[in-house]
């Protein structure tokens, strides 16, 4: 293979290495949005947390392994006690007071993760055992790319499961669609609302969690996270979930190829990409009218 | 009468105090008094779609970002632009990006508009700092001139003094700050507050909803722009993370919401808190963003409608008593 075409396929698994960390937080975005209504800014807030914690916890045992276990069920524990103290305290001021009060919480969880780890880019050391590069058919590889998009596609392919396959899925597709309905018929809605809130935030700790290594670790990290996860629900539509996967698939090449052709340009072309989706389709690309 | 009567004498006193300023506190706090200011103009300005359209803008700061980049930008590269000018070419700028933007944001309410104004807060941002040619990028534009106040003929009043500029743009404010208010008494501004009230009962009524909201928005962006150009002009600096990033979106939210987001003042009183409450905090600690976050989300979780709002249900719980009419 020539070497150009060499590059290529480098970039396309780096695109889908980010696209698929991108779909593992928008996706729990998305159903959140979709189920209580709620849009989530402090959502990559929680995988930027989840990422101190697994710093945090490779620091205490030296175990990558039981780091990336453990971070993002600690993440997972702060969404739903979130969700429980805060969110449903305010539910009854309605949709803005709840996306208000996640502003708040982004803001609380940039200046805890500075107060306790200070401003600087932390490293997280992976193991010999994904570190390294690859070789497949004369080309090589980053090993903890593949990684990423292993693990992506291992958590995805249970949520699936889940989502499509069991009760509590069931349940929650219905919730989404019509969560008074689903109340009256005498499913707890707000234990479910909780669960899938708690879900949630742990799909996008697992993220923030495996992006550590990659991103490393620093304040701005929700920031960056966050934004582009946010441009994927935004452009896939509200609520969408196989909108959000395309779209992140998508942006993950498009901001992979952007740095290698227009590097200047690159994040621009993002948002230009959701303006201009948005000029044609406010709802996005898959999501219902309001 | 009696009331009209405070009403007035608060006013004169308020007038009095503001005049008397620069010979009562030193340079620091009347820069301080300027930035509270401008930010009560910027977060008024928010509180107009927040509290009386009933749509939240996220991406406030694109248009306080881009009223100061536009002036930053004129008396840079134009040789000799006047002050009044300047501040105009601000107010200008951010009018017609809200113009330009609001064939799209009139098409959605609620969150969506938020993340809409989010996004394009965003797109401006980024746009902003990679265009390092025009915007100067993280870096942002700096040492540009302060022209005097020109009155052709007549005065000439050099704005480096502090003492001056801060007459300057108190007034600037101060008359703004008069506009946005009796907009709001006018039928135009009524028709905005049915809007938020009952859409669909207006547009019943045979009002052209999305024209009025182009326009509030339009008046919002200007106003805001104008904010931003006297931010400039105190600042003599001009950055994308000074004046366009996310915080600057979220600082009159939180000013807003603290001050009472469904009264005109309510948003004055938030800026006003705020910015004491940065001065104290400093001394103590560095954790400013910590203590602000943490009254934003307690005013959001047990105040929702601000001090304003407090203060309305304490005058009704203690004066309002027995006498009930």
């Amino acid at each position: 293979m020539s070497p150009t075409a060499v590059l290529y396929v480098a970039q396309a698994i780096h695109g889908l290495a980010y696209g698929m960390l991108l779909f593992l937080v928008a996706s729990g975005l998305t159903l959140i949005f979709g189920m209580m209504g709620i849009l989530n800014i402090a959502h990559a807030s929680f995988a930027m947390l989840a990422a101190y914690f697994c710093f945090q916890v490779l620091q205490m045992t030296g175990n990558f392994w039981a780091a990336l276990l453990i971070a993002p069920v600690f993440a997972g524990i702060c969404g739903v006690v979130t969700e429980r103290f805060l969110l449903r305290t305010v539910h009854k001021h309605g949709h803005l007071a709840e996306l208000l009060i996640t502003v708040g919480i982004m803001a609380l969880i940039l200046e805890i993760v500075k107060l306790f780890w200070g401003t600087e880019s932390l490293v997280v050391k992976i193991p010999p055992s994904l570190s390294g590069l690859l070789n497949i058919a004369g080309l090589t590889y980053p090993v903890y790319r593949l990684f990423i998009i292993g693990v992506s596609i291992v958590i995805l392919g249970l949520m699936a499961l889940i989502l499509y396959k069991t009760r509590l899925g069931k349940i929650v597709q219905a919730a989404v669609s019509d969560a008074d309905m689903v109340s009256a018929l005498g499913i707890n809605t707000p234990l479910v609302f909780m669960l899938v809130f708690g879900i949630g935030i742990w799909l996008a700790g697992v993220a923030g969690a495996v992006a550590g290594p990659l991103l490393t670790v620093f304040p701005g990290m929700a920031d960056q996270l966050g934004m582009d996860a946010f441009v994927v629900v935004v452009v896939g539509g509200f609520g969408s979930l196989l909108g959000a996967f395309i779209v992140a698939l998508f942006l993950g090449e498009l901001n992979a190829y952007g740095i290698q052709f227009i590097p200047r340009l690159a994040p621009v072309l993002m948002f230009a990409f959701m303006a201009l989706v948005l000029a044609f389709k406010p709802m996005g690309l898959f999501g219902e009218r309001e | 009468m009696r009331n009209k009567l405070y009403k007035w004498i608060l006013w004169g006193v308020v007038v009095i105090l503001v005049a008397i300023l620069p010979r009562l506190v030193n340079f620091y706090y009347l820069n301080f008094f300027i930035a509270f200011a401008i930010f009560s103009l910027y977060a008024v300005t928010l509180n107009l779609l927040l509290g009386y359209m009933g749509v939240l803008s996220f991406g406030h700061a694109m248009f306080f970002g881009t009223g100061a980049y536009a002036t930053a930008l004129a008396l840079t590269h134009i040789q000799g632009f006047p002050l009044l000018p300047a501040v105009l070419v601000g107010g200008l700028a951010g009018g017609l990006l809200a113009l330009m933007l609001s064939p799209l944001l009139v098409r959605v309410s609620g969150t969506a508009f938020a993340m809409l104004t989010l996004a394009f807060g965003q797109l401006i941002f980024v746009a902003a700092l990679k265009y390092r040619e025009v915007t100067g990028g993280e870096d942002g534009i700096g040492g540009y001139p302060i022209p005097p106040l020109n009155l052709p003929g007549v005065l000439s009043i050099d704005m480096t003094d502090k003492i001056n500029f801060y007459y300057f743009a108190i007034a600037v404010v101060a008359i703004c700050l008069y506009i946005l208010w009796f907009y709001t008494k006018t039928p135009f501004g009524s028709l905005v507050v049915g809007i938020r009230d009952n859409a669909m009962r207006m547009d019943y009524l045979g009002f052209n909803l999305p024209q009025t909201k182009a326009i509030n928005l339009t008046v919002c962006g200007a106003f805001a722009g104008i904010a931003g150009a006297v931010h400039a002009l105190l600042m003599k600096l001009v950055s994308t993370v000074g004046v366009l990033d996310i915080h600057t979106s979220f600082r009159p939210i939180v000013m807003a919401y603290v001050g009472g987001v469904g009264s005109f003042f309510g948003p004055i009183i938030g800026s006003g808190v705020l910015h004491i409450l940065e001065d104290v905090v400093i001394r103590f600690t560095e954790r400013i963003g910590l203590v602000n976050g943490a009254i934003f989300v307690l005013v959001v979780l047990f105040a929702p409608m601000g001090l304003v709002g407090l203060f309305r249900a304490a005058k009704e719980k203690w004066f309002h008593k027995g006498n009930a009419s």
